[in-house]
């Protein structure tokens, strides 16, 4: 199982951005923070992040749009969705336009450091 | 026209066999998907359980959990079609339309709406009869009923009903501002529960009334107004609220003595008590969403009460008894049900005699009532109970004419303990005082835990967390007046002690609906017991003790009561789960096993597993591939023939793979050979011996069923097959009469690691094999398996737990695929069974000794 590094969490509660990058930094995860799919952008097109964490409910551009966007990018970059609210429809839709992945918050670490790895070595799966 | 064509017609890849990196690439790409599927499927299973065990477990859950675990169940089953659709190189392309079909059906189930019926918004107090609830909430549908149907007083009025609140709110675009903020809500965290709540009603009581209501609220003042003046009370009377189902006592607000004018206001007011703190933790216990409450309201004109009070037709924990109970206090007695204020408190037999005994006065040597009038109350309480067909929980006023008004009428909701004389017995044997003896019996029970006072909002926010998902609270609730605003707690506490108050407050109706023993009226209470302190309820005898008192606690074995059961939250899970759970295909060589057969979400994970593994069973077959296509293990001395297929890293690197066999030594798959031990770790001694009636089964069996076990693959009928890699096994054994599958994964990451086994069958009549999968579950749970048992099938799981342990577990699964088959032709012998039961259990204690653990070499053929 390979272990992704670089991780890039977009999300736009800033009680979660914190909590979360320090929690995974603390795994020996390199993490970035954006609060708007915006700010995600760059690092995307960049090719930094090695998987995406998404908060389908983002204020400038809904979630989906987001993850069109990301998937335009890099098609190939894993996107794990995330939400505080269960919606099958919604969870369904990401997982129609490529996500690798749906959690709901608030999720266990352990949790989602595997689906971070899964989502990364399925990806890589995909590819190959 | 052909470029569309081909979307939908992709040729199979026809590899060639001669170029071995294509096919291994190929090989690996579909091995990646098959693990994709397994890994889905067991989140899916372990999804199923999750939610199954909700459904009959006590513990309340709200809509949000309900979502969040459907909806991770379906992302699950969604990520199996596909990978099973590419694994199988576009084939099973039906499975998409089946799955949204099924996954659009429960969507509509989740999100239910209650229906809100009728077209009138204001409902005259003349109006209204019992079948009215749906309209304008049980409790105005009740007095509406006892004041036109049983011709008895109660206050002229008028009713607002759900449409009319309804329309307030979209009207208004409320709702929509409130859903959101309550989706974010931690109800746990008191203090932003506080806060959203405060939000919300402030969001309500703020937010204007649509003329067309403004209007005709006004006009139906106008009608009960007399001599230019009017005081009404404003109350809710949510639909849902005042049901069997819970009572929803004291949750929501009262308005007194509201003039013309400010009725508007008052009306918002309650309305948005809706979303006090207490009203919300309430919801959630009792397996309500906030759309399944529906607020309508009552105006009533009020009463220059001189007296007032509650009236019990039969007490509330005893719905044989002949008494009558009568709360009486000065004024409108509203104080009563608030729990502060002192009381009369009467018993009247239900008999022609009417005998009053006087248990207590508000004010010594005199009571509030005379007897005439307590015997017409009682009279008028008995009339109600009769009419509704069960006791009747009353709210009465007398005005200061001597008229009597009914106010409310509520069904009480019992909650009665067995009779139990070997608790009385202990309770008699104890011989340490009590520390405090006395009081009101408020809701009956024993419990034990440590003191937590709370005499104000911030001692709220202080109290401890509610206990983990199967604790059982230890903190005991010890308040001066019990009021309605502690309930927000019910849920943390394991029992109540209060000063003041009586059995006919909110709070104590709460309590006994939740199950939770409480104490109230017990001087000095709050003063003498200090926080921390650990102390012993015993509200039925009505004594407190210092400390644990082992004696008592242990007949404290009654549940609490399941609040869920038949609530709407409850009522959806269980409608969604049936597009779920339940599992139609079975047999994989009946033609109806194909996707449109599929009915539910486990249909498909089932038909995907099945399918995948026949795809990657089929796949060196297909492409000719020797090193993909079955060889045979080399093996002597075990009584069955074993079949091995490589599905990606299972074989070592440097094996003679032009070989049709397989040698031992030459597989790596570290699940298959846990497995492989366990079948060789004891010599295999042939079956036992038959008994005559044994035998007799079995040939009659056989003469009926020449297909014994439609669960066999037809293309692997006969053998017995491992299909595996380094870290993953998947093995079907067909071993006499009998059918086992056992699936291992192992991986650094939980998600992946888990062990799965089916068994089914035996050549036995029914009984036999079901007695047989009975002994084997209860063997399984034994290791640590979740067993799940349906006639004379048994599927065992273990999921989410380290190599090491599953490691264990598979050696003695392995074990046990060899050695119980054909028990079970003796199942009616008791002692032979019981013998081979004590071989099996030493057998298996032999296999868990660390040494074993240690040593990984392959087993050696005996």
């Amino acid at each position: 199982m390979e272990r992704p590094h670089n991780i890039l969490l977009i999300d736009d509660e800033e009680d979660f951005l914190q909590t979360t990058s320090r929690r995974l930094q603390r795994r020996n995860f390199e993490v970035r923070t954006a609060p708007r799919c915006a700010d995600a952008m760059p690092e995307v097109i960049a090719g930094w992040p090695h998987v995406v964490v998404l908060d389908v409910m983002l204020p400038d551009t809904d979630g989906m749009e987001c993850l069109r966007r990301i998937k335009q990018e890099k098609p190939q970059l894993p996107v794990v969705m995330l939400t505080g609210h269960a919606s099958m429809q919604a969870s369904l839709q990401g997982l129609e336009r490529g996500a690798s992945d749906y959690c709901l918050k608030p999720i266990e670490l352990d949790e989602l450091v595997e689906k971070l790895i899964i989502a990364y070595n399925d990806a890589g799966a995909r590819a190959g | 026209m052909l470029g569309f064509l081909s979307r939908f017609f992709r040729p199979r890849q026809c590899l060639d066999p001669k170029d071995p990196e294509a096919l291994r690439s190929a090989f690996r790409e579909h091995y990646r998907h098959f693990r994709v599927l397994l890994t889905a499927n067991n989140n899916a299973l372990e999804l199923m359980s999750v939610a199954d065990e909700r459904l009959h477990a006590d513990k309340p859950f709200g809509m949000g959990v309900v979502r969040g675990t459907l909806t991770a169940l379906a992302a699950n089953v969604y990520k199996m079609v596909h990978a099973l659709v590419a694994l199988s190189d576009g084939r099973y392309k039906d499975l998409h339309e089946r799955f949204r079909i099924i996954t659009g059906q429960i969507e509509v189930i989740l999100s239910h709406q209650p229906e809100v019926k009728g077209t009138a918004m204001i409902l005259a107090m003349d109006e209204i009869g019992r079948h009215d609830a749906d309209q304008v909430g049980a409790k105005m549908a009740n007095l509406g009923e006892i004041r036109n149907r049983i011709g008895l007083n109660v206050p002229d009025g008028f009713a607002i009903t759900a449409v009319a609140a309804k329309h307030f709110m979209e009207a208004s675009h409320t709702q929509d501002e409130i859903n959101r903020r309550l989706k974010m809500l931690d109800i746990d965290d008191l203090e932003s529960l506080y806060l959203v709540s405060g939000d919300i009603q402030d969001l309500i009581r703020h937010a204007p009334l649509p003329d067309d209501l403004a209007s005709a609220i006004a006009t139906h003042s106008q009608r009960l107004t007399r001599e230019g003046s009017l005081r009404v009370s404003v109350r809710s009377s949510a639909l849902g609220e005042d049901g069997a189902l819970g009572s929803f006592a004291g949750q929501y607000r009262t308005h007194l003595g509201v003039g013309t004018t400010a009725i508007p206001s008052a009306y918002k007011d309650i309305i948005a008590s809706k979303y006090q703190g207490q009203a919300i933790v309430y919801r959630q216990q009792m397996g309500y969403r906030h759309q399944d409450v529906l607020m309508g309201a009552g105006c009533m004109v009020m009463v220059d009460a001189a007296v007032g009070g509650v009236a019990y037709s039969r007490p509330p924990d005893d719905p044989q008894s002949p008494w009558v109970v009568i709360h009486a206090a000065p004024g409108l007695g509203h104080q009563i049900v608030d729990g502060s204020a002192p009381y009369d408190l009467l018993h009247v037999s239900r008999d022609s005699e009417q005998d009053i005994v006087t248990l207590g006065l508000a004010q010594p040597d005199r009571s509030c009532l005379a007897t005439g009038q307590i015997r017409e109350l009682a009279r008028q309480a008995m009339q109600i109970e009769a009419h509704f067909g069960s006791p009747q929980d009353i709210e009465w006023a007398i005005d200061t004419e001597g008229r009597l008004f009914i106010l409310q009428a509520r069904p009480i909701v019992q909650a009665v303990t067995q009779p139990n004389p070997e608790r009385d017995q202990a309770r008699m044997s104890i011989t340490r005082p009590p520390l405090l003896e006395g009081g009101i019996t408020a809701s009956r029970g024993i419990a034990a835990g440590r003191v937590h006072k709370v005499g104000c909002l911030l001692d709220i926010l202080n109290f401890p967390e509610p206990a983990g998902e199967n604790a059982v609270p230890d903190t005991i609730l010890v308040v001066e007046t019990p009021f309605p605003d502690w309930a927000v707690l019910m849920d943390r506490v394991c029992a109540v002690v209060s000063e003041s108050g009586q059995a006919a407050t909110h709070l104590a109706t709460v309590a006994r609906e939740f199950g939770v023993p409480a104490l109230f009226d017990l001087s000095d209470a709050f003063t003498r017991l200090e926080n921390g302190q650990t102390i012993t309820v015993d509200a039925t005898a009505r004594r407190v003790y210092e400390g644990r008192v082992e004696e008592l606690l242990q007949f404290t074995e009654e549940k609490r009561p399941s609040l869920m059961e038949g609530s709407p939250v409850h009522t959806l899970l269980k409608e969604a789960l049936t597009l779920i759970t339940p599992l139609h295909l079975t047999a994989p060589d009946s033609p109806f096993f194909k996707p449109s057969s599929c009915r539910t979400l486990h249909d498909i994970t089932r038909f995907c597993h099945e399918k995948a593994l026949t795809e990657m069973f089929n796949f060196g077959h297909r492409h000719g591939a020797r090193d993909r296509s079955a060889k045979q293990l080399s093996v002597i001395g075990m009584p069955a023939q074993w079949w091995v297929i490589n599905l990606d890293d299972g074989y070592r690197e440097d094996a003679d793979l032009s070989s049709p066999f397989i040698r031992i030594e030459d597989i790596v798959s570290a699940p298959m050979l846990c497995i492989w031990r366990g079948m060789t770790a004891v010599p295999w001694q042939g079956p036992p011996p038959v008994s005559m009636r044994g035998l007799g089964s079995i040939i009659a069996q056989s003469a009926m069923n020449p297909q014994l076990d439609p669960a066999v693959r037809s293309s692997m009928a006969g053998r017995n097959y491992f299909l595996l890699s380094k870290n993953y096994c998947n093995l079907s054994v067909r071993l006499g009469y009998h059918f086992a599958l056992a699936e291992a994964s192992f991986s650094e990451l939980l998600t992946e690691s888990y062990v799965n086994f089916q068994f089914k069958g035996g050549a036995a009549d029914e009984r036999r094999r079901q007695r047989r999968v009975n002994i084997l579950g209860d063997l399984l749970r034994g290791i640590g398996f979740r067993v799940d048992i349906k006639g004379d099938s048994l599927t065992a799981r273990i999921e989410k737990r380290p190599v090491s342990y599953l490691e264990e577990r598979l050696v003695i699964l392995g074990y046990l695929l060899i050695h119980t088959r054909q028990v079970d032709m003796v199942m009616d012998e008791d002692a032979v069974v019981a013998r081979y039961l004590d071989k099996l259990q030493a057998d298996i204690q032999k296999l868990r000794t660390p040494s074993m653990e240690k040593e990984m070499t392959h087993g050696t053929p005996p």
